[in-house]
């Protein structure tokens, strides 16, 4: 349990606050959507609903990230979002293929939607499209995603956001302001097992400590790719949610824990976690949790 | 030949150590004939490539690398392999004309990838997913029979176990401090 010298930063974004000294906030909850298959939006309203009123108990916001796979999906979603989302929850969108994702880009703005919107992410793969879009279409908050093919320590995760790594012309923070991002959050790439995938987490106390900015990553990715998990079946999923725990535990500000079906297994999770963490920061190093954590609905 | 012939482990099987044919998988639930050197499905277009070259070039036997299945959405892991071997990398280790969102070979020498594009023929089979005309193209491969490639060619090594004895306050990372109650400061360079 840790307490950073470096001014930490806490952004804002609709009714949620993120970043800061670790225990002064609730670990973010970023849960997937749409990953297969045909979007269901009758059950994932239902469900979002659900998800929220754990949320509340537990005081760790959840906000959905939005996968969209394919073009014809986009008008579907983002009207989804605007009509069946709450509109004090922001969300985030994740694109994979380029030319969907300035499409995403220019459509959320029509429908109004930027200044909920957590676009996820930005990394070494921007594409000029990419960029212009991002350009005309600002969200208001990104993540930029520190993925270092060549060097996947902490060492090479601050590099690619420092200078781009010889990968691209610029670093990633600075590509970030440069579009106009004001509220930059950053994902430290956890990787396969196998590939230095625990570098993901001693990198969140690096990085914070280096650019005070919020860090997370999503460690579900790494549980993902294990086939040797997949001999312990019942065992995957108890691994899957508290191999989350590492992130506010290193001074972590969110994580993206895979699949929104996995919400109430985390959420007690990572609430028990900032619980024991605010004990401790708040007795040694003076850091009282905000009126919205878990430890107040504990007390 | 075990598994641990090949240098990086992943999600592969091994059959056949004098097969010719190594079959990459997308988003397909296929299970080749035991005649093939080796299979595993293939994810991303940088280190999930990047194990490919390095496994294939290890077994001289194999000369065909099968692609078959629908390609993964946005990464373009299997065009990307193509790419690499039609055209190889440019100066910032980017794979020529590759499609995918992040398409670096970061982890292996320029030999290595040579090695790679001599040593192996891409059939393309973007697209199929029928087990029988998969079954048929890997049959009429392996009984072609082509002559080894020569030696084996180790293009990563595992790094032998080494230990760091740390004297300092330097705990977790050379860029940080932590002292004894988790107060983190930057460590002067």
């Amino acid at each position: 349990m840790f307490s950073f010298t470096k001014e930490q930063k806490v952004y804002k974004i609709s009714d949620i606050k993120i970043g800061g000294q670790p225990g002064k906030h609730p670990t973010i909850l970023f849960g997937g959507l749409f990953f297969k298959g045909e979007p269901d939006y009758i059950n994932t309203e239902k469900n979002l609903q659900k998800i929220f009123n754990i949320s509340e108990k537990t005081a760790n916001p959840v906000i959905p990230d939005f996968f969209i796979r394919k073009e014809e999906h986009i008008n579907n979603i983002i009207n989804f979002i605007d009509s069946k989302l709450p509109k004090n929850v922001p969300f985030s969108v994740d694109v994979i293929e380029p030319s969907v994702k300035v499409k995403v880009l220019e459509y959320l703005n029509k429908k109004d939607l930027l200044s909920r919107t957590i676009y996820n992410s930005i990394h070494i793969g921007i594409t000029d499209k990419e960029l212009n879009a991002l350009k005309k279409n600002t969200p208001e908050m990104a993540i930029i995603l520190a993925f270092n093919p060549k060097d996947k320590s902490p060492d090479g995760k601050v590099e690619v956001l420092e200078n781009g790594a010889n990968l691209i012309e610029n670093g990633l923070i600075d590509i970030a302001k440069n579009i106009g991002i004001k509220k930059i959050l950053v994902d430290t790439a956890a990787l396969a097992p196998g590939d230095n995938s625990g570098a993901a987490i001693a990198a969140i106390p690096v990085i914070k400590e280096e650019y005070g900015l919020p860090t997370g990553c999503a460690l579900h990715n790494v549980v993902e790719k294990s086939k040797w998990l997949d001999n312990f079946d019942y065992a995957k999923r108890i691994v899957d949610a508290s191999s989350n725990v590492s992130i506010p535990l290193f001074g972590g500000d969110y994580s993206i824990f895979g699949s929104m079906k996995m919400a109430e297994y985390i959420l007690p999770v990572i609430a028990w976690q900032d619980i024991l963490i605010s004990e401790y920061v708040e007795n040694y190093f003076g850091v009282s949790p905000d009126h919205y954590h878990p430890r107040r609905k504990l007390l | 030949m075990n598994q641990e012939y090949y240098p990086w482990g992943g999600e592969f099987t091994s059959c056949s150590q004098n097969g010719c044919v190594a079959v990459v998988l997308l988003n397909i639930n296929y299970k080749p004939n035991e005649v093939v050197a080796i299979y595993g499905s293939l994810r991303t277009e940088n280190i999930g490539i990047e194990k490919i070259v390095a496994n294939v070039i290890s077994n001289p036997n194999i000369r065909y690398l099968v692609i078959c299945g629908n390609d993964i959405r946005g990464h373009h892991s299997g065009m990307s392999l193509i790419a690499l071997n039609k055209n190889g990398i440019d100066d910032q280790h980017k794979i020529i004309n590759a499609p995918g969102a992040i398409p670096y070979i970061e982890n292996l020498n320029d030999e290595a990838i040579e090695r790679f594009r001599d040593q192996i023929e891409i059939i393309d089979l973007l697209g199929i997913t029928d087990k029988n005309k998969l079954d048929k193209t890997i049959d009429s491969l392996s009984i072609k029979s082509p002559p080894s490639f020569g030696e084996p060619y180790i293009a990563i090594k595992i790094i032998a176990e080494s230990s760091v004895k740390l004297n300092d306050k330097r705990a977790l990372h050379s860029k940080i401090i932590i002292n004894y109650m988790g107060k983190i400061e930057r460590r002067d360079k």
